[in-house]
């Protein structure tokens, strides 16, 4: 009996895996077939090949799942739980936890991607662009870095919502889907009209993935490099101090409820 | 002092709303707070090694001290120090000393063994490896629990993982520790035994331990001193057996006679409280028990006699049915 709970606990487990790992494959599908179909009779488009923009497609593809993988959507419920007490009463560091968890559940994530990425282009034979600069690439895994640090900072502070509401799926699913949009997960936000796209330049959304691709596909100036990480390291630190001051502030009327 | 509390007050800010859709409605747009003061102007102080009772009705504001005291809430008001430091800056030498234990909530990992917990415990509190094995096996031993170590916790009984979350919390030997209703739902037998190991825990130890309940029996037999609380009130600091002596006026004797006797003659002695021959109880003053004892005996055909003190959950609840405590 103990075996046959213990197969069915890992058979759910694995189903679930399973379903998600495709539902990736699938949106990350759609997107590819889309771009390819648009450029099936045009040469150019915004000023994207047809291979630069499908390169920007398995990239997202890529990076997202990295970027994005993440266990601090939990915090929320954490917090309104009363689960955030077990953390509380112990001599170690909250946001130490978050991280590790945020490591580990990159690294499946990735793993996973990588895996299903070398399928994928088997199979299909995709124009993808191996950046061969190694200047550019230490860059880009800078910018990447940046990138995992904007979204957790953004993705925590969702989650202390949970310190003055229960409710906090509904920001969370605004945050979502604009992400799709203005973070570039959809299209690269220099498709837009100028003016739009610089202006999403200043906010800390395009640093989520747009800004460390172009710095991967070396499509960016120099100066607009410079500018890029420079917007990105204000955001870094303001986004960290803020995460830090919600912490404190969110403590303090913290009800350790549930217990 | 090892713990010490002064004009300790908490607010809670809660949202109302009316019964029914109307009510939803006009909650959304304009919502009403109710601001609850759970604990209001408290102030008291725990030396080294003592072992206090804390009690009070549901929603007294036990927890909500105990929660202040273990760093989860920031007080509205006033001061709290533990081992003289301020709880709600969690400083980790100051969590290091401490424990919280909560009868209704587990810390341990449902789906893995008890002991699987107790080392990650290790781990977070730095523990040595030889500390950890002559402590473990300490409190395995005073509470019974070695064979069912490896088994996972969802397995285990109420008792069982009451012991284990008690493990759990005395890993890392703390000085100080607060018990919140560590005796809720177990049956009686595992209740006492319970309060065996927190007694002796104490004793072994000299830790501070501040305890809640339910059950005046752990109390009884656990505390000296209590404190006791109402609508976030202290409403008594001192010794056990002081209230029992203001409050607990008379002294209940139960006879039990050989023969039959006349009620009426009885009257005399004190009131009698219940009549269910052979067995009579009977209501005396408390300075003139032994005199009324004496009489029974000499005057009546007595089989067996007892003279007891009031329940303390009488006394208690005189209490808080707001007899004047002077």
């Amino acid at each position: 009996m103990l075996i046959k709970n213990t197969w069915d606990e890992a058979l759910v487990y694995r189903l679930n895996f399973i379903l998600w790992r495709v539902r990736v494959v699938i949106r990350f599908l759609i997107t590819y077939f889309l771009w390819s179909s648009i450029y099936s009779g045009n040469q150019q488009f915004f000023g994207y090949s047809r291979e630069m923009m499908l390169t920007y497609v398995l990239m997202v593809y890529l990076v997202s799942n990295f970027v994005f993988a993440t266990r601090t959507q939990n915090i929320g419920s954490e917090i309104n739980e009363g689960k955030l007490t077990n953390y509380l009463l112990k001599p170690f560091n909250y946001f130490i936890s978050l991280g590790a968890r945020d490591v580990s559940d990159k690294l499946l994530n990735f793993g996973c991607t990588v895996f299903e990425f070398a399928i994928i282009y088997l199979l299909f034979r995709p124009p993808f662009f191996f950046q061969e600069n190694l200047g550019l690439i230490i860059l880009a895994v800078v910018a990447f870095v940046g990138a995992v640090g904007v979204y957790f900072c953004i993705s925590v502070l969702l989650g202390f919502l949970g310190f003055w509401t229960s409710e906090i799926w509904a920001t969370r699913f605004i945050f979502i889907i604009l992400l799709d949009f203005v973070a570039g997960n959809f299209f690269p936000i220099d498709i837009l009209p100028k003016i739009l796209s610089q202006i999403l330049m200043l906010t800390p959304f395009p640093y989520m993935f747009y800004f460390p691709v172009k710095v991967y596909l070396g499509q960016l100036t120099t100066s607009a490099t410079i500018q890029g990480f420079g917007v990105m390291a204000v955001w870094v630190f303001l986004l960290t101090k803020a995460m830090f001051l919600v912490w404190r502030k969110g403590l303090k009327v913290y009800s350790a409820e549930g217990r | 002092m090892v713990i010490s509390v002064s004009h300790l007050s908490k607010t809670y800010r809660v949202a109302q709303k009316e019964p029914g859709f109307l009510g939803t409605l006009n909650s959304f747009f304009n919502r009403q707070y109710k601001e609850v003061h759970a604990v209001s102007d408290v102030s008291f102080a725990i030396g080294e090694g003592e072992l206090v009772g804390f009690i009070g009705p549901n929603g007294a504001g036990k927890t909500t001290t105990l929660k202040c005291l273990s760093g989860l809430l920031y007080p509205t008001s006033g001061h709290v120090s533990v081992l003289g430091f301020t709880p709600f800056e969690r400083k980790n030498t100051c969590l290091k000393q401490i424990s919280l234990v909560m009868g209704q909530k587990n810390q341990l990992w449902w789906d893995l063994p008890a002991e699987d917990t107790f080392l990650l415990n290790k781990e977070i509190y730095e523990i040595s490896d030889e500390v950890y094995k002559k402590t473990l096996h300490e409190l395995v031993e005073l509470l019974d629990v070695a064979d069912v170590l490896k088994t996972q916790v969802r397995k285990l009984s109420l008792g069982q993982r009451m012991k284990m979350e008690l493990i759990a919390a005395l890993i890392h030997k703390p000085k100080v520790l607060f018990l919140d209703e560590p005796t809720i739902g177990l049956d009686v037998i595992m209740q006492q035994k319970m309060r065996e190991f927190i007694r002796e825990y104490n004793r072994r130890h000299k830790s501070t331990i501040l305890l809640t309940s339910h059950y005046m029996e752990d109390v009884k037999e656990l505390c000296k001193r209590v404190i006791i609380i109402d609508h976030g009130k202290i409403i008594y600091d001192g010794l056990l057996g002081d209230i029992v002596k203001k409050l607990a006026t008379h002294k209940k004797i139960t006879v039990i006679f050989e023969s039959d006797v006349d009620p009426k003659q009885l009257d005399a002695i004190g009131e009698i409280k219940e009549y269910n021959f052979p067995k009579v109880v009977i209501s005396v003053e408390r300075g003139a028990s032994n005199v009324a004892a004496a009489e029974l005996l000499q005057k009546f055909p007595v089989a067996d006699i007892n003279i007891e003190e009031p329940d303390i959950e009488d006394i208690i609840r005189q209490v808080f049915k707001g007899k004047e405590l002077v």
